[in-house]
């Protein structure tokens, strides 16, 4: 292992810190959609829980989200912001003793979760259910993490901080205050403690955090990657710099007050419950500004797009990107949030940015960047690539839709009365009527992991020394 | 105005080519295209709603909507058709600049108004309200949109097929975008006074 990495090594940056995150992206993507796949198939054949407690809906969900979020999602993040931040400010990352802790102090705390979570130990927030001891250890990587990245900015060797810099910035700072805030809390065992909020603020303070791990770690993180990789892999320049600067100013003061939708019709005050909304329509102008940006930075590289699948992915991402952004704002209107609350059509939305935006842009990030990072030209096949584009693809719209059907059947199904006032169905009807999205859903999803293995073996097969990629002059432009 | 439903199904790819040698004002005439055959599903499931009625699950009897109720409904359904059918006409006519191609606000109506001919057409299943069944059928127009709107793009726009693969993937976003207005639309509607009434 040592001797593959003196043979890879870079002679001004840290590229070892960046290639074990990105194969433990891959790893984990498989890890937590395989997790995703069994509880969507848990939906449809109920018994396949097999009568185990720790293999049972409720304690693999919230494996499944923090293996995605977090572990997916987060390797994704720590690779691409190491790798642009030395790229982009010309130095080698400040620490490699302080990277590599925070490489394996993040394994750890995926590690941690995937023991303690199916066991049942949670603080039942939703997106931190992780008690304290690993709360605590995840506070401790990140200033670790927050260390490493601004000290590398410090001492850049170019005057001007490229604006993705600004993006995982701002994802750093407010993922470390989100998360300290939200998790503190008063143990009374190891595995066990209680919020220091009460009743609605806690609710509140949860969905502040609930929320804001959207803004920031599921976009704002991904608008540095996204800020680098189009530019890269279009071969162009971004559109308009001054509007990335504007729509960042306006993301950051925005997303911080949207938390309260996910509280509508709730005991928390109405008030409250208005501005959230107000903030949350407000949102779709940054939202958008970011992607007409990548689009119109992507729009000249067309005779590219036809050739280049790392490119469709890319595309394909920022408009899932768009069009969640725009059903967000919808959503979080209390009207419409009446009947789609509690429904299917909020899991299809998470998942129209999770699967279309976040792992898309993730996907086509780590097609650019793998074979830099190997000292390769080329992904192993671009064949494949293409292929699990459109698996991808496939397999986020058989989601979205058939999510989107059960969605408004249950709103519609659950608000139904009769001339009597009674209600047209009952509950369990609404549920008996959602079984065939339940199982459109697992096969989208399963298709969806089916592209994530073939990626696997893609990327084993470029880190093989002994192969040279097979001529691929569509990824000529990943230099 | 019928040649181009039955062109539209059977021969797609010659029927396209025929409509983009069409005038200029026959366009203008095509916009009563979706205005007329949108009727049909607004009919087919005005009937289906309040005269057929659904099940659900084990329910015995057939749940239905009143006539009043439907025909409130199946209104604000066809107005809603050509609503989407105009909002994604004039972002075709809007974008079409973009990908090097002349156009008109109405040949983008058309455009729409062609492209949705299976949807329409198998809308009427709106006279046999069986959920599943009518969702696969939706399915499967769907895909037949789609198809047809990557077949007319480049055809009737008159540009090269690769860019009108694009153009055709930015008028799909729309149309999803569309797509949420329109189940936004719904919901509003709803707490609007246009909530549906049941019988019994």
């Amino acid at each position: 292992m040592s001797e593959l990495n003196t043979a890879l090594e870079h002679p001004v940056y840290n590229y070892k810190v960046v290639r074990q995150f990105a194969i433990m992206t891959v790893v984990w993507g498989i890890v937590g959609m395989l997790v995703g796949v069994i509880i969507a198939a848990q939906l449809v054949w109920p018994w396949l829980s097999f009568d185990q407690p720790w293999f049972s809906f409720g304690r693999l969900r919230p494996l499944h989200t923090n293996a995605v979020i977090f572990a997916f999602g987060g390797c994704a993040l720590f690779a691409s912001s190491y790798y642009i931040v030395q790229r982009t400010t010309q130095a080698r990352i400040v620490s490699d003793k302080l990277a590599a802790f925070t490489f394996w102090g993040w394994q750890l705390v995926i590690v941690a979760a995937a023991i303690t979570l199916p066991l049942g130990f949670t603080s039942s927030k939703e997106y931190a259910e992780l008690e304290w001891p690993i709360d605590i250890l995840i506070a401790v990587v990140w200033v670790v993490y927050a260390i490493v990245f601004f000290g590398t900015i410090m001492k850049r060797k170019t005057s001007h901080i490229y604006v993705a810099n600004w993006f995982f910035g701002a994802f750093i700072l407010a993922v470390a205050v989100l998360h300290i805030i939200n998790s503190l809390a008063i143990p009374v065992g190891m595995t066990k403690s209680y919020s220091v909020y009460a009743g609605t603020v806690d609710a509140m303070v949860q969905w502040w955090y609930g929320h804001n791990a959207v803004g920031f770690f599921l976009t704002a993180g991904f608008l540095g990657m996204m800020y680098y990789f189009v530019p890269k892999q279009a071969g162009r320049p971004v559109y308009s710099y001054r509007l990335s600067i504007v729509h960042f100013w306006a993301l950051v003061a925005v997303y911080i007050w949207a938390g309260p939708h996910h509280l509508h019709y709730t005991a928390l005050p109405d008030w409250a419950q208005s501005l959230g909304m107000v903030m949350s329509i407000i949102l779709l102008a940054p939202s958008w500004g970011g992607m007409i940006n990548g689009m119109m930075t992507l729009s000249g590289a067309w005779d590219k797009l036809r050739t280049d699948p790392i490119l469709r992915f890319l595309v394909v991402s920022l408009s899932f990107y768009g069009m969640s952004t725009f059903e967000g704002p919808m959503m979080a209107i209390k009207t419409v949030n009446a009947l789609s609350h509690y429904t299917d059509w909020t899991i299809g939305h998470v998942h129209s940015g999770a699967l279309g935006w976040v792992a898309m842009i993730s996907i086509g990030s780590m097609y650019h960047l793998i074979p830099i990072l190997f000292g390769k030209t080329a992904m192993y096949s671009t064949n494949l690539i293409n292929l699990h584009f459109w698996m991808a693809t496939i397999g986020t719209v058989l989601y979205i839709t058939s999510m989107w059907v059960n969605g408004i059947l249950q709103g519609l199904m659950w608000r139904a009365y009769n001339q009597d006032g009674t209600l047209t169905y009952t509950f369990v009807e609404s549920v008996s009527a959602s079984y065939p999205g339940y199982l459109v859903r697992m096969i989208g999803g399963a298709i969806f992991l089916g592209g994530m293995l073939l990626m696997a073996y893609n990327v084993y097969m470029t880190t093989r020394k002994d192969l040279v990629p097979e001529a691929a002059p569509a990824a000529a432009s990943a230099a | 105005m019928i040649q181009h439903t039955f062109g539209l199904l059977v021969k797609p790819s010659a029927q396209w080519r025929s409509i983009a040698d069409l005038p200029e004002k026959s366009f203008n005439t095509l916009v009563l295209y979706p205005c007329i055959f949108a009727i049909l599903p607004a009919i087919a499931w005005y009937y289906g709603t309040s005269q057929v009625g659904w099940t659900v699950g084990e329910h015995g009897d057939p749940i239905k909507l009143t006539v009043a109720s439907a025909r409130q409904i199946s209104i604000l359904f066809y107005f809603g058709m050509l609503g989407c059918i105009a909002a994604i006409g004039y972002f075709i006519h809007w974008m079409s600049a973009t990908y090097g191609a002349n156009s008109s606000f109405a040949k983008g109506i058309v455009i729409a108004g062609l492209t949705a001919t299976p949807l329409f057409i198998t809308g009427m299943v709106g006279f046999h309200p069986v959920l599943w069944v009518d969702l696969l059928i939706g399915v499967v127009a769907v895909s037949w949109s789609i198809y047809l709107l990557y077949l007319g793009i480049p055809i009737v726009m008159g540009i090269p097929e690769e860019r009108g693969f694009l153009f055709s993937s930015a008028v799909l976003a729309i149309a999803m975008v569309m797509l949420i207005c329109l189940m936004v639309a719904s919901v509003l509607l709803w707490d609007m006074g246009a909530a549906p009434a049941f019988t019994d």
